[in-house]
């Protein structure tokens, strides 16, 4: 009964986490949240903002500057209302950047004194990796891929973008479509014993590993037809004519809603630095 | 004659293999970020490489274009899109997985020979790991004042970084770079080319082996890298400065708090006086 019961258990947790349910988290991630305040930013003013908090925490090391970007950020990313996986793998992301080194540092006699140098870094790393969760997650792709391109970033990159959220879709499906038919034909071992589940193990690798060879054909027939399709509209031409670039950055408009943003950001840092000077 | 002379001659058939490299990478580099890893004792079993596809297609078709891609992919879907982005830092990433696949890429002139084929795959991915564990060890020591003050950090950086570069060579190194690569390579040789309008890499076409050009690309790219990441975590400059104006620093934060107050109010008053006159106009 009971082992039945954690059978079911553990058939559940990885129905959850399923191939069907990363996509939409991707897809809602990309496109879910297109209504929050920082959606409506104007990408260009989001992107400067990022660049502050992004670099600057990495070379102060004044512990209420650090805690006061670390709030900043916290409010924008709630603020963003970013999807759930993505902040779960940001908290497992710290703790394997920072977290491990604490708990290695005690076995070689580490004590009290390694724990403050060791939260200045989880707070810098927190810092910048949670304000490009906001920017990164907040804005749709193709903002932001036009935010990049009016800081004259390659056009390949603002292109790798929005192509990117386009085609993942289908690609995971199709992966996806790839690994069931496998299964269907394939005879996996048993694994009941300990021995026939690290078998059962190396079988599911290798098909991973298979099935990226239909898909890497299948992808090479894609692609050839999206450069072609790319060609027709003359991609080339147009990624370095400026005329075209004039046109398509023509919807970006800086509002007051994008100063304030800026302002308020501003405020709260002077404040964390008027703290850190008086106490 | 053009065709004959290059591997990959024209513009639209790099940005193919660009668009391709970076569409199959990305994808499985937003697996691995997804994927739970586990551990077995000291041994972490992780699918942390998928570093296979761009080897296996840096070794069939042009290695520029293809190592590009893949560190592109890699940026745009498991980084940008998972809002994982690190900034500067991410720099170093996208340099060492360039030089390792193109590195890869060029020591292959012949995909038939499977001897070479398995060389370049391992070196390739030992390369990328190298450079990584180095540029880490570089960044924690900045990073953190005092490094050699804190107890028992310097011992616990080289033994985690050390054990963990040679965990991935000899674990993901070999399981999920060489083993694939060297299943792949013959297999999709001769079929994919095609599909790109192109002809199979062969001894003729190859673009040649590594020559002094190659390797001082890919010292200057990793000193680059390494400039990069360093630059993201030391922070020498500004921390002197702000002990330079500690003094009067209360009265220039003060300054900056009641400048900041004022364009705050300033704002909301001209936000409100504009959606009045949009209401008016309307009316």
């Amino acid at each position: 009964m009971e082992t039945k019961m954690k059978k079911k258990l553990s058939e559940n947790i990885l129905d959850k986490f399923s191939i069907d349910f990363l996509r939409s988290q991707v897809l809602k991630n990309a496109y879910g949240n297109d209504d929050t305040v920082i959606a409506g930013l104007d990408p260009r003013i989001l992107l400067v903002w990022y660049l502050f908090l992004g670099l600057v925490p990495w070379f102060v090391n004044n512990l209420w500057f650090l805690m006061a970007c670390f709030l900043l950020v916290l409010v924008t990313t709630l603020l963003a209302r970013v999807a759930g996986l993505v902040l779960l793998l940001f908290g497992v992301g710290v703790f394997t950047q920072t977290g491990y080194l604490l708990i290695v540092s005690f076995f070689f006699g580490g004590n009290a004194s390694t724990v403050i140098p060791l939260l200045i870094l989880t707070l810098k790393v927190a810092t910048c990796s949670l304000a490009s969760v906001t920017v990164f997650s907040g804005l749709d792709p193709d903002k932001l891929s036009n935010g990049l391109m009016w800081y004259g970033c390659p056009e390949r990159l603002s292109f790798s973008i929005s192509y990117a959220y386009r085609v993942l879709p289908m690609l995971m499906e199709e992966f996806q479509n790839i690994l069931l038919s496998y299964r269907m034909r394939g005879n996996p071992p048993e694994h009941e014993t300990f021995v026939g589940k690290v078998k059962y193990l190396i079988y599911q690798v290798k098909v991973v590993m298979h099935a990226f060879y239909p898909l890497m054909l299948n992808t090479a027939k894609r692609s050839r037809t999206t450069v072609e399709a790319l060609e027709i509209k003359g991609y080339r031409y147009a990624a370095v004519n400026k005329t075209v670039k004039k046109m398509k950055l023509a919807t970006l408009k800086v509002t007051y809603n994008d100063l304030l943003f800026l302002a308020v950001s501003f405020l709260w840092i002077s404040l964390s630095l008027l703290a850190s000077t008086l106490f | 004659m053009e065709l004959a002379k290059k591997q990959t001659a024209t513009q639209s058939q790099k940005l193919m293999i660009f668009v391709l490299t970076m569409a199959l990478y990305g994808l499985a580099t937003l697996f691995t970020e997804l994927i739970p890893k586990f551990q077995v004792g000291f041994v972490e079993f992780s699918v942390e490489y998928f570093l296979f596809i761009p080897l296996t297609l840096a070794m069939l078709f042009d290695p520029l274009s293809a190592a590009l891609g893949a560190a592109t992919g890699e940026l745009v879907f498991s980084e940008i899109m998972l809002g994982q982005f690190g900034g500067l830092g991410e720099l170093e990433k996208f340099l060492t997985v360039t030089i390792g696949v193109y590195i890869a890429g060029r020591m292959v002139k012949n995909p038939k020979n499977r001897k070479m084929v398995g060389l370049a795959a391992i070196t390739g991915t030992g390369l990328q790991l190298l450079m990584g564990t180095v540029v880490d060890i570089l960044k924690v020591q900045f990073a953190v004042e005092d490094f050699e003050a804190v107890a028992g950090l310097p011992e616990s950086v080289f033994a985690t970084e050390g054990f963990a570069f040679l965990n991935d060579l000899l674990f993901s190194g070999i399981l999920f770079c060489l083993l694939p690569t060297l299943f792949l390579v013959p297999k999709l040789y001769g079929k994919i080319e095609p599909l790109l309008g192109m002809s199979p890499r062969d001894e003729k076409t190859g673009l040649g082996g590594i020559n002094g050009k190659v390797v001082i690309g890919a010292v200057v790219g990793f000193a680059a890298a390494a400039a990069a990441e360093l630059l993201a975590s030391s922070g020498t400059p500004l921390i002197e400065w702000e002990a330079e104006w500690a003094e009067s620093g209360s009265a220039l934060a003060l300054g900056m708090v009641v400048a900041a107050a004022v364009v705050v109010v300033a704002l909301v008053i001209l936000k409100e006086l504009a959606t009045r006159r949009n209401r008016m106009e309307q009316q």
